[in-house]
C-alpha cells in the first residue's frame, strides 16, 4: 500500500471517529429529552398522591416509595393480566404477520385481475378510524355470532391480513428488494410460494418483525375494544387492568404510574429481542455481500 | 313520511344484518345471555337451582376490586331472600357510558345499574329507563326530594348518593396570613367581594407582595388565594347566585344570555384575569382539589363534597389542616346538589326485582364503606335530620371536625340554598355544557369576554338545549 | 421471431397461475375487507341516514344529518381546521425527527442497541400514562415547564390551556411518540444494499452526496409509507383530546374523530356521528389521494411497480 493511500485511509478513519463522537453527543442529547417525560412518570410512581401536585415540582421523590409497587401488585394482578393479554396477542401476532406477508407479497409481486381495485379498497380501509365501525362490528360479533365476553372478536381480525397498514408495510419492503433476485429463481423453476418462502421472507424479516411488534403494541394498549368486548374481571388484560386505579370517584395516580411502569416492560423486551433480528442480523448479511 | 320511516327501519335492519357479518344465527338474538360478572355468560342457565331465582345484573363504574366489593354486598342480598340473584358487572370509569351505549345497541343491557348524571334524562327521553316512582311507596324513610331525577313528571331515577358543592380551605395558610376562616354557617356566608378581598390577602408573589400592592408581579405568584372550579355544570351555581341561571326553573328556557348570568361567569374568570387571586383553569381536568388545596398552592377552592373521601382524607392523614365552609354568594346563597343515578333499564324483564335490589342496596347500611370514607353522602332524609345518625356518619377521622362539617355540609345540603343541578330535570345538559365549555375556552384566558362569547353563540346554545343542534 | 414469441407465451401461462396464487394469498385480506371494513361501512352509511341514538329504534331522516353538519353545526369547521393543523405539524415534525434519529442510530456508535430502545419506548407506553404525565409538565400554573420558565425569569406559557398553544403542544407529544416511525426507518436503512455505498465511496462521494443519491432514493418507498401512515394516524387523532384537553380550550383541539366520538358516545347521536364519519373519510381520502398522485414522481422503486 502506498504511503499516500495509507495516509488517506488514516485521515478518513480519524474524520469518521470525530463524526461518531458528534453523533453520540447529539443522540445523547435527544435521548435525555425523550427520557425526561418517562422519568417524570417513573418518579411519580414513587411518590404519594399529594406529592405529585406539590409546588415547586421536584425531579426526585422525597422518599422513594417502592412500597407503591407492592400496593400496585395487590390490585394489578400482573401475571394474570399478562397471561390473558398473551392469549390474545400470540395468535394475533403470528396470524397477523403471516397473512400480512401473504397479502403484501401478492400486491408487490404478482399480477392479477382487479389488483388496482383491491389495492384501492385496502388503502380505503386505512382511512376509517376504528371507532367508526365499533358499533356495527360489536353488533355483528355479539348478536350475529353470539360471542359474548370473548377474546375472539379481538383475535380473529388479525387472521384477515393483520390490517391494511401492515400489508402495506410488507408490500413496501418487498418493493425495495431487487426484482432480479426472484426473477433468477423463476428461471430456475421455483414456484411463487417457494419464492415467497425461500427468497422474499428471509429478505423482509426486519419488516415482518416490525409488523409483529406493531400488532403486539397495538393490542397491548387497545383499551377501547377490549373494554367493549370483555365483561368479566377474570378476563381482564393489562390495558383493562390499568383502569383498576380509577375507582368510583378517585384516581390513584402514583399507583397508576407504577402499574404503567410495570406494564410497558414486556413491550420493550419484545423490542430488544426483535432488534437483534432486524438490525444487527441484517447488517451482517449486508456486509457479507 | 310514515312509509319513509318504515323504509328507514327496514334499510337499517338490512345494513345491520350485513354488519353482523351476514350471519343469521338467531340463537342469541334473545337477551338470554346477559353479560355477567362471571364466566357464567357462556352457559347462563346451566346453574339453575331448584328454587329458580330470578337473575338480574347490576352494572357499576369502578375498578375490578370495587366490583368484587359490590358483589360481596350483593351476595348478602342474595342470601337474604330466595327470589332474586344479583350479579355485579364492573366497568372501568373512562368508558362506562360508551360501553352501556354499545350494550344498548345490541340489546344486551344489564337490568339495572348506575348512570352518569348527565345521561339520565337523555336515556329516559329515549325510553330506556323505567319509572321508579313506586320504589319508596309505603316506606317510612325516603330520599331527599332534591335527589329524584324527573322526566315529564315521572321519577325515572334516584341518585345513588348525595353531593353538594362547598368551599375547602387550608387553615394553616389562613392562620399565617391572619385572615379569619371562611364561615361554615349559611347565615354568615361571605359575599363575593368579601371572598375576593380575603383571597387577595392570601395571594403572595415571589417577593411576598399581594395583588393591588405596588410591585406585585402576577407572573411570579407562589401562592394563590382562591380557585373557583369552572367546569360548566358547576358554573351554574354562580349564574343562579347572581340572579340569573342557565335555564328557568323547569328547564324549558335558556337564561344564560341574561346579564346576571354573563356577569357571574365573568366574575369567575376575573379571579384570574383581574384580581390575580386564582390560578388559571380551563376546565380540562377533574382533580381540582388535588391541584389546589392539597398541593398547597391555593388557600381555598370550591368543589364537590366527594373530595372529602377521594383525596382529602388521605391528605389529612398526611398532615393537611383543612376546613369546610359554605360557598360565597353574589346575590342569592346557592349551592348545587347532584349524585350519580341508579336506574332500572326498560330492556329488563324483571323491573320489580331490580327495584327491590336497588332499594335494598341504596340503604346506607349497605353502602357504608363509601359513606364512612366521605365519598358519598347518604340519600335518605333521616341521616340529615336525626342527630344520632348524623353523628354515626360524620364522627370519624375521615371527616373534618363535626361541628364544622355538620354546619357547612349536612345543614347546607338540606337548606334552601341547595338546588338540584339542572340535569335532574333538564334534557340535553351534556350538549349544552360541552358547547358552553367550548365557548368559554377563550374567556378564561382573557382573549374574549363572557358577554361577547355568549351573545355570539346564544342561538347555538339554545339549539343545543332543545336538542335540535 | 422465436425470441419474441416465447416470452409472450410464457408470460400468459405464468399469468394464470400467478393469478391463482395471488388470489390464494389474498383470501385473508378479502375476508377482512368485506366483513371488517366494508360491510360495517355500509352499516355506517345506513345509520348516517337515520336519527338513531343507539337507544331508541331509528327513524329514516334522509340527508338531514349531512345538511345539519354543513349548516348549523357549531363545531365542524373549527374541528376540521384543528385536525389539519395538528396533522400538518405532527407529520412534518415526526417525519423529520424520526428520519434524523434513525440516521444517527444507524451509525456505529457505542451502546447503539440501548439508544435504539430509548427512542422507541414512548411508543410502547399506554396513552393514559403518557397524557397524564405530560399534563403535569404542561400545567399552566404549577407545571414543570412553567416552573423552569419562571426560574429563569420568563413569562409563563399556558401550553394546553391556551387556544394558541394547545395544538403545537400536543404535536410535540405526537413527535415524541414517533418511535414506530424510527423503527421502520431503521429497518428500511438496513435494506439499502451496502454494495451501493461501497461503490460510491470508491468513487469518492462524500457523506451528504451518498445520503442524497443513494440512501434517500432507496428509502423512498419507506419514506412514502411512513408519510402516509403518520398522515392518516394524525388526521385520525383522538386520544390527546380524550385524555387531556376534552377538545378545548374552546374548540382548538376538538379533532374530527373526537367530535365524532363525542356525538356518538356522549350525546347519543349515532346517526349524526356516522354522517360526520363520512366527512372525516372524505378529507382523509382527499389527502391520501394527493399523496399517492404525487408519489410516482419521487418514489424510486427498485422492484418496479407494474400498475
Amino acid at each position: 500500500m502506498s504511503e499516500a493511500a495509507y495516509g488517506r485511509l488514516k485521515s478518513k478513519k480519524r474524520s469518521e471517529r470525530t463524526a461518531n463522537v458528534i453523533t453520540l453527543v447529539v443522540v445523547l442529547f435527544f435521548a435525555v429529552l425523550v427520557l425526561f417525560p418517562i422519568w417524570w412518570i417513573f418518579r411519580t410512581s414513587l411518590m404519594t398522591n399529594a406529592e405529585i401536585y406539590r409546588f415547586p415540582p421536584s425531579l426526585l421523590p422525597a422518599d422513594w416509595l417502592f412500597s407503591n409497587y407492592e400496593k400496585t401488585l395487590k390490585v394489578f394482578k400482573f401475571w394474570k393480566y399478562l397471561w390473558n393479554t398473551m392469549v390474545i396477542i400470540v395468535p394475533s401476532c403470528l396470524a397477523g404477520t403471516f397473512t400480512a406477508t401473504l397479502c403484501g407479497y401478492a400486491f408487490a409481486r404478482l399480477r392479477f385481475r382487479g389488483k388496482q381495485l383491491i389495492w384501492a379498497l385496502c388503502i380505503g380501509s386505512m382511512l376509517l378510524p376504528a371507532m367508526v365501525t365499533l358499533i356495527p362490528l360489536y353488533i355483528g360479533w355479539t348478536r350475529g355470532l353470539g360471542l359474548h365476553d370473548s377474546y375472539l372478536p379481538l383475535i380473529l381480525p388479525y387472521f384477515c391480513g393483520g390490517g391494511a397498514f401492515n400489508i402495506f408495510l410488507i408490500r413496501q419492503f418487498i418493493l425495495s428488494i431487487p426484482r432480479e433476485l426472484d426473477q433468477a429463481a423463476t428461471i430456475d423453476g421455483a414456484g411463487y410460494f417457494r419464492i415467497l418462502f425461500s427468497i422474499i421472507m428471509p429478505a423482509i424479516k426486519p419488516a415482518m418483525i416490525v409488523v409483529a411488534l406493531f400488532i403486539f403494541i397495538g393490542l397491548w394498549n387497545d383499551l377501547l375494544q377490549q373494554m367493549i368486548y370483555i365483561n368479566s374481571s377474570d378476563k381482564y388484560t393489562i390495558a383493562l387492568g390499568l383502569t383498576n386505579f380509577r375507582g368510583q370517584l378517585k384516581q390513584e395516580w402514583s399507583l397508576t404510574m407504577a402499574a404503567t411502569c410495570l406494564s410497558f416492560a414486556p413491550g420493550v423486551l419484545f423490542y430488544l429481542i426483535g432488534q437483534k433480528y432486524f438490525v444487527e442480523g441484517i447488517t451482517m448479511t449486508g456486509m457479507k455481500n | 313520511m310514515k312509509a319513509g320511516k318504515r323504509l328507514g327501519g327496514v334499510l337499517l335492519a338490512a345494513v345491520l344484518a350485513i354488519g353482523a357479518a351476514g350471519c343469521g344465527n338467531s340463537e342469541n338474538n334473545e337477551k338470554s345471555a346477559a353479560p355477567t360478572g362471571g364466566e357464567s355468560s357462556k352457559a347462563p342457565e346451566n346453574t339453575s337451582s331448584p328454587t329458580k331465582k330470578v337473575k338480574i345484573t347490576y352494572s357499576m363504574w369502578g375498578s375490578a376490586e370495587e366490583g368484587n366489593t359490590t358483589q360481596a354486598v350483593a351476595d348478602k342480598f342474595n342470601a337474604s331472600q330466595d327470589r332474586i340473584e344479583v350479579e355485579v358487572m364492573a366497568i372501568p370509569w373512562e368508558n362506562y357510558m360508551t360501553k352501556l351505549n354499545t350494550l344498548a345497541t345490541a340489546n344486551q343491557l344489564p337490568d339495572t345499574g348506575m348512570l352518569r348524571e348527565d345521561g339520565v334524562i337523555q336515556w329516559s327521553s329515549q325510553g330506556m329507563l323505567n319509572d321508579v316512582g313506586s320504589m319508596y311507596e309505603g316506606s317510612d324513610s325516603k330520599p331527599l326530594d332534591s335527589l329524584a331525577y324527573k322526566y315529564q313528571g315521572k321519577t325515572v331515577a334516584y341518585a345513588a348518593a348525595n353531593e353538594i358543592l362547598l368551599l375547602y380551605y387550608n387553615k394553616d395558610m389562613f392562620d399565617k396570613a391572619g385572615v379569619p376562616y371562611p364561615p361554615s354557617a349559611l347565615d354568615q356566608a361571605w359575599t363575593w367581594d368579601e371572598f375576593v378581598a380575603a383571597a387577595k390577602k392570601l395571594t403572595i408573589d415571589k417577593n411576598g407582595k399581594h395583588p393591588g400592592e405596588d410591585g406585585f408581579d402576577s407572573q411570579s405568584i407562589v401562592q394563590y388565594g382562591a380557585s373557583v372550579e369552572n367546569l360548566p355544570w358547576q358554573l351554574e351555581t354562580w349564574a343562579i347566585s347572581n340572579g340569573g341561571g342557565f335555564y328557568n326553573n323547569d328547564g324549558t328556557e335558556v337564561r344564560i344570555g341574561e346579564n346576571a348570568s354573563v356577569e357571574a361567569i365573568q366574575k369567575v374568570a376575573d379571579l384570574y384575569l383581574k384580581d390575580h387571586v386564582a390560578p388559571l383553569s380551563v376546565g380540562q381536568t377533574d382533580d381540582g382539589i388535588q391541584r389546589t388545596v392539597i398541593a398547597g398552592t391555593v388557600a381555598m377552592a370550591t368543589n364537590g363534597q366527594w373530595n372529602v373521601g377521594t383525596s382529602l382524607n388521605t391528605a389529612k392523614e398526611q398532615g393537611l389542616n383543612y376546613g369546610v365552609a359554605v360557598l360565597p354568594y353574589m346575590n342569592e346563597k346557592v349551592t348545587l346538589n347532584t349524585g350519580g343515578a341508579n336506574v332500572v333499564f326498560s330492556q329488563t324483564k324483571h323491573p320489580e326485582e331490580a327495584m327491590e335490589w336497588l332499594k335494598w342496596y341504596t340503604s346506607e347500611e349497605n353502602n357504608w364503606g363509601l359513606i364512612s370514607s366521605g365519598i358519598w353522602m347518604p340519600v335518605l332524609e333521616k341521616w340529615y335530620t336525626d342527630e344520632t345518625l348524623t353523628r354515626k356518619w360524620v364522627e370519624n377521622p375521615n371527616f373534618p371536625p363535626y361541628d364544622e362539617y355538620k354546619s357547612a355540609v349536612v345543614d347546607y345540603a338540606q337548606s334552601s340554598a341547595a338546588r338540584p343541578a339542572s340535569w335532574f330535570y333538564t334534557n340535553h345538559t351534556t350538549e349544552f355544557n360541552t358547547l358552553l365549555g367550548s365557548i368559554l375556552g377563550d374567556v378564561w384566558t382573557g382573549k374574549t369576554t363572557a358577554a361577547d362569547a355568549i351573545s355570539k353563540n346564544l342561538e347555538a346554545l339554545k339549539a343545543a338545549h332543545s336538542g335540535s343542534q | 421471431m422465436e425470441t419474441i414469441g416465447k416470452p409472450l407465451k410464457r408470460r400468459s401461462r405464468i399469468h394464470s397461475s400467478e393469478q391463482r396464487v395471488a388470489y390464494i394469498c389474498l383470501i385473508p385480506a378479502f375476508l377482512g375487507l368485506i366483513f371488517l371494513t366494508y360491510a360495517p361501512l355500509v352499516g355506517v352509511l345506513g345509520i348516517s341516514l337515520t336519527n338513531w341514538t343507539g337507544l331508541k329504534s331509528p327513524e329514516f331522516v334522509g340527508f338531514d344529518n349531512y345538511v345539519k353538519l354543513f349548516t348549523t353545526d357549531p363545531y365542524i369547521k373549527d374541528s376540521i381546521i384543528a385536525t389539519i393543523y395538528f396533522a400538518f405539524l405532527s407529520v412534518a415534525g415526526s417525519m423529520i425527527y424520526s428520519l434524523f434519529i434513525a440516521m444517527l442510530l444507524n451509525r456505529k456508535i457505542p451502546a447503539r442497541g440501548f439508544f435504539r430502545a430509548v427512542f422507541y419506548v414512548p411508543f410502547v407506553l399506554p396513552a393514559v400514562a403518557i397524557y397524564v404525565g405530560w399534563s403535569w409538565l404542561y400545567e399552566a400554573n404549577f407545571g414543570f415547564f412553567n416552573y423552569l420558565l419562571s426560574e429563569v425569569g420568563l413569562n409563563k406559557i399556558l401550553f394546553i390551556a391556551d387556544s394558541r398553544y394547545v395544538v403545537p403542544s400536543l404535536s410535540l407529544i405526537a413527535v415524541w411518540l414517533a418511535g414506530n416511525l424510527i423503527v421502520i426507518f431503521l429497518a428500511g436503512l438496513q435494506n439499502v444494499p451496502s454494495v451501493y455505498h461501497e461503490a460510491a465511496e470508491m468513487d469518492g462521494a462524500n457523506g451528504w452526496k451518498r445520503f442524497r443519491h443513494i440512501t434517500l432514493p432507496c428509502m423512498t418507498p419507506i419514506i412514502f409509507y411512513n408519510l402516509l401512515m403518520s398522515l392518516i394516524a394524525n388526521l385520525q387523532v383522538v386520544t390527546p383530546a380524550l385524555a387531556l384537553t376534552n377538545g378545548g380550550p374552546g374548540n382548538s383541539s376538538r379533532f374530527m374523530t373526537y367530535l365524532m366520538y363525542d356525538q356518538a358516545f356522549v350525546n347519543y347521536k349515532l346517526g349524526y356521528a356516522c354522517a360526520t364519519t363520512f366527512i372525516i373519510f372524505a378529507i382523509l381520502a382527499a389527502f391520501t389521494a394527493v399523496l399517492f398522485k404525487t408519489s410516482n414522481r419521487w418514489i424510486f422503486s427498485e422492484g418496479g411497480d407494474d400498475k
